[in-house]
């Protein structure tokens, strides 16, 4: 009896031309937008190899070791596709050296050509899954029970020997069905459009991934189905359904997570919490710089200049970096300079002075980067999650966040490559250490030849494991499945207590 | 006739269900749109006043020299802030706020001279949306609260107009009087425009209430005849919706799908086309990628390089003597030209980049919601629009300091008039008061210049769908 019903009601929603018009709608804008996104993809990997190539050869150009400084790229995800995220909006490339440990906020952009083109919203294939499938699946749902009621089939439908149960469940799944074919085609025809393209090449992983994506978008839209079907059971009168439908789908769907990012941005107030990290900060650098006074008081040359008097030519870059709103704050001591034939009696003390705040420096600024990572962290990164958590009464927004985590382009996945880089420049900190390069000529002057970057180690990264991934996706995805479950069950008792 | 109607159909609407939702949605967002830009303009106005007045400080510690002053340039100029920035504000965290006429750098020449370069304005190119993790949504402004809700709204009020006294047969009644179906269709029209435009207004006018007598904005009269036109394009705005709807229900005998019909239009037009065209179409013009700026940079140098510096100009020095020597002519001419090439770079990338943006723009006013919104945004002098305005302000100053120093230049009877190089120029002090200053300026003209475009098109959009409703209701079998 319930494939007979099934059947029947699958046949009832394919037919009509409101499941036309959204399957075609659908396909149409999910080609289109795929053809744009990959050609976006291109531009972005093209630019990515260029820039890590340029990259990778300026490290060899450095002659000292004070006068390393790495910049390493972040590659665009090719999942960024389904859920841009922030993998296309935030930096991709990000610069080091021993004296700076970076942060999110210190990364710069390799592919910015235009920056008005911030204007106009980025937009992927979750988008429109969320906007117009939640449509149809509402759509699909305001008259199932409300407009058999008026018709009068229901009662009809009744009158044989079918419980309630197989009633509701009978519609739930055919609907399911049919919101499932445009979701199943359009992603059919994104992957034909991938192998065309040829340049983006899916791993193992990314196929899990994918694979989540469509399972989020599945409780996703069942979510919806189950509110419009609850709707349906209350009201009376198919009119009033879809009424009421629309005024919670536009809700729900865009009002709602607009009016609680605007309310964020712009109630939100943060200053005031950096300036105390600012002070901690500039205390740290007060203590370095009280060690290196008292270093060089204690030595034995007096009024030495800022080179120890061996220097005949090169650069030199003792700069100050301090923004009060950046917290971004170092003192540089790099050198790649000649030695003055004369000084070379020198050497032990230029040595000695350089083992002595090298790592004090190192230390401090270590330091720096944990009171500013803290403080920067709380004004930009609990604003969002406010925001974030704001919006989670939307089951939409949920979407988004669950599939952006599957697809590895949120926060965190941009983090990992962050952290990534962070455990990268302690290896070369122990590579210097290993080398001894504090105590190294090579460390200020480059008169004894180029240091030789052969055995430097190298820069690798890879995405995390998708099962992070889902990890992350996972307390959204649970709430959507009890909204699921409590939807169905009182869509379920309503319908069992009422009259037909 | 018409109004006898229009009246029923008012009396219908202000009882739904849907009456109320409206008043409720308009309310809550021109409430908290009011919250969020409390305070907002003052604080953005003195932040200014206080940045202008740093410049101008930096511009008179200059004026003691007018050589200093060709240096230095008019320091860093900035963009005045709009009193009407909560209607829309696209784009603030990223759009530049100022243009640098500045210059530090010092070239060095293989020679046995190193000159300073004299100012140049500069475009800013920074992208502050790097550090922006907030979740992407649209913002709460007027505009968004026009084009979004207010078109979804009109397509609920008219989606069963036709339609469903179809079904109920009452069309049948109606037309059995003397009345003609053009008179139906215009006071079913008006009914629907009148009871959108009572919440509507209600809204806009707690907002603005709220808005002024917190004090954080004061309104000129410019300021209401441009918030006065912003309202009206919100109603042909509408209108554009209420003419679809009454054309699809027309159409169409029931009206469930008649709805069904209108949301999908509606979604694909108005949520999903601006965003969707807006990225599609910037591909087309793509401007210089930051690596061939590079290079064009270098190549710009080396050019100079070659024409004036390989050739070992070592005889040719730059004095005092009047009038110029040839020696100082000569690097006089070096250093204004390698001014005006890297200003001319600069100015080209900025103007690829803009193209880029208005081609992507005028191929997303196929949306009737991206045509208000940048009709709004040119009202109420924010966003892209007025970021284009600002820059031409820019330029026009620029060529009006530089007027000015060789005008001064000239007027100093010890100077060669070799503008340049410190010999070649003037050391005279400059009355502060007769330097001209940056203003920065909303005009009225200009802004509804370049709204009339996009007000025209919404014009068209809302005959030809109306009268398309007109025709297909002429068609319709009762």
């Amino acid at each position: 009896m319930l494939l007979i019903l099934i059947r029947r009601e699958l046949l009832a929603n394919l037919m009509t031309f409101r499941f036309l018009v959204a399957m075609v709608g659908t396909l149409l804008l999910v080609v289109v937008n795929t053809v744009v996104l990959i050609d976006d993809y291109e531009r972005r990997l093209t630019s990515y190899n260029t820039a890590t190539q340029q990259h990778s050869e300026e490290v060899s150009s450095a002659s000292t070791y004070s006068s390393l400084e790495i910049h390493l790229d972040r590659s665009p995800n090719p999942l960024s596709i389904f859920n841009a995220g922030l993998d296309r909006r935030l930096g991709n490339s990000i610069s080091f050296s021993h004296i700076l440990v970076p942060t999110h906020w210190d990364t710069e952009s390799h592919s910015a050509d235009n920056p008005f083109l911030n204007l106009f919203s980025s937009v992927d294939l979750i988008l429109i899954f969320q906007v117009i499938l939640s449509l149809l699946a509402l759509l699909f749902a305001h008259d199932a029970i409300a407009g058999e009621r008026e018709a009068g089939t229901l009662r009809l439908t009744m009158a044989n020997s079918v419980s309630r149960s197989v009633i509701l469940l009978a519609k739930y799944i055919s609907a399911m069905a049919c919101l499932m074919l445009p979701v199943i085609m359009s992603l059919l025809l994104v992957l034909i459009l991938f192998s065309i393209s040829g340049s983006i090449l899916l791993s193992g992983d990314d196929w899990l991934r994918i694979g989540g994506i469509l399972l989020i978008s599945i409780i996703y839209l069942s979510a919806f189905y189950l509110i419009g079907l609850l709707i349906s059971v209350i009201t009376r009168r198919a009119a009033t359904a879809l009424m009421l439908s629309m005024v919670i789908w536009s809700t729900l769907v865009l009002i709602y997570p607009s009016l609680s990012v605007f309310a964020v941005n712009r109630l939100w107030d943060t200053s005031s919490q950096l300036e105390s990290a600012y002070r901690e900060i500039e205390q740290i650098w007060e203590a370095f710089e009280r060690d290196r006074m008292g270093f060089l008081r204690n030595d034995e040359i007096e009024g030495e200049d800022l080179n120890a008097n061996i220097r005949y030519g090169g650069t030199v870059g003792t700069f100050h970096t301090s923004n009060p709103t950046t917290l971004m704050y170092s003192k540089v001591e790099t050198r790649s300079i000649g030695i003055k034939p004369e000084a070379e009696p020198l050497m032990p003390h230029v040595k000695a002075y350089f083992q002595f705040t090298e790592p004090r420096r190192i230390r401090a600024a270590e330091r720096t980067w944990q009171v500013r990572q803290k403080a920067l962290d709380q004004v930009h990164v609990r604003k969002a999650n406010m925001a974030k958590n704001l919006m989670r009464f939307s089951p939409a927004a949920m979407y988004d966040f669950a599939t952006e985590a599957w697809a590895g382009t949120d926060f965190h996945g941009i983090e990992d490559f962050i952290t990534a880089v962070q455990q990268y420049r302690q290896t070369i900190i122990d590579y210097f250490y290993d080398k001894a390069a504090f105590s190294s000529r090579q460390w200020f002057a480059k008169d004894q030849g180029k240091v030789d970057w052969s055995d430097l180690p190298q820069f690798s990264y890879h995405r995390a494991d998708v099962s992070i991934g889902a990890k992350h996706a996972s307390g959204d995805i649970a709430c959507l499945l009890l909204i699921n479950i409590v939807l169905f069950m009182m869509t379920f008792l309503i319908f069992l207590r009422q009259e037909v | 006739m018409i109004w006898h109607i229009t009246k029923r159909e008012l009396y219908d609407h202000l009882n739904s269900l849907r009456f109320a939702f409206t008043i409720v949605l308009l309310l809550v967002l021109m409430i908290v749109n009011a919250i969020g830009y409390l305070g907002e303009y003052k604080s953005r106005s003195t932040a200014y006043q206080k940045k202008v007045s740093a410049s101008l400080d930096k511009m008179r510690s200059n004026a003691d020299n007018l050589y200093d002053l060709l240096i230095a340039g008019p320091g860093t100029l900035y963009k005045k802030p709009s009193v009407l920035s909560f209607c829309t504000n696209t784009g603030e965290i990223f759009i530049p706020e100022s243009a640098d006429g500045v210059s530090d750098r010092s070239v060095m020449l293989p020679t046995r001279f190193s000159f300073k370069a004299i100012w140049r304005m500069e475009y800013p190119q920074s992208n502050p949306n790097l550090w922006n993790i907030m979740p992407d949504y649209t913002n709460v402004d007027w505009s968004d609260i026009v084009s979004v809700v207010l078109s979804l709204i009109a397509i609920l009020f008219t989606f069963d107009a036709i339609s469903s006294e179809q079904e109920r047969g009452t069309l049948r009644l109606i037309l059995s009087n003397s009345v003609s179906r053009g008179t139906v269709l215009l006071s079913k029209f008006l009914a629907a425009l009148i009871t959108i435009s009572i919440p509507f207004l209600m809204a806009a006018l707690i907002n603005l209430f709220l808005l002024y007598t917190s004090g954080s904005i004061s309104f000129g009269l410019s300021e209401w005849g441009r918030l006065g036109v912003i309202v009206l394009i919100a109603f042909v705005y509408v209108s554009i919706f209420l003419a679809l709807g009454l054309l699809i229900s027309s159409c169409v005998s029931n009206s469930s799908i008649s709805l069904t019909i209108l949301l999908l239009i509606w979604v694909i037009w108005v949520v999903l086309l601006p965003s969707t065209l807006g990225a599609t179409t910037s591909g087309l013009q793509p401007t210089m990628t930051s690596d061939e700026f590079n290079a064009r940079w270098q190549s710009l140098y080396q050019n100079l390089d070659a024409q004036y510096i390989r050739r070992r100009h070592d005889d040719k020095i730059p004095s005092r003597e009047i009038p110029a020597t040839e020696g100082t002519l000569f690097w006089a001419k070096y250093i204004t030209e390698d001014a005006k090439r890297n200003e001319k770079l600069n100015e080209e990338h900025l103007d690829a980049q803009i193209a880029q943006i208005q081609l992507a723009r005028s191929i997303t006013r196929i949306s009737p919601a991206s045509s208000v919104q940048y009709a709004i945004e040119s009202l109420a002098g924010t966003g892209f629009t007025r970021h284009v305005q600002f820059l031409a302000h820019v330029r026009r100053y620029a060529d009006e300091f530089m007027a000015f120093l060789i005008e001064t230049d000239r007027a100093d009877r010890e100077s060669p008039h070799a503008i340049g190089p410190k010999e070649g120029t003037s050391q005279k002090p400059v009355r502060f008061e007769s330097i001209p200053k940056f203003e920065d300026h909303i005009s009225f003209a200009g802004a509804y210049n370049a709204a009339a475009t996009d007000i025209i098109l919404l014009f068209l959009f809302f005959l030809v769908l109306f009268a398309g409703a007109f025709l297909s209701l002429l068609r319709v079998d009762v």
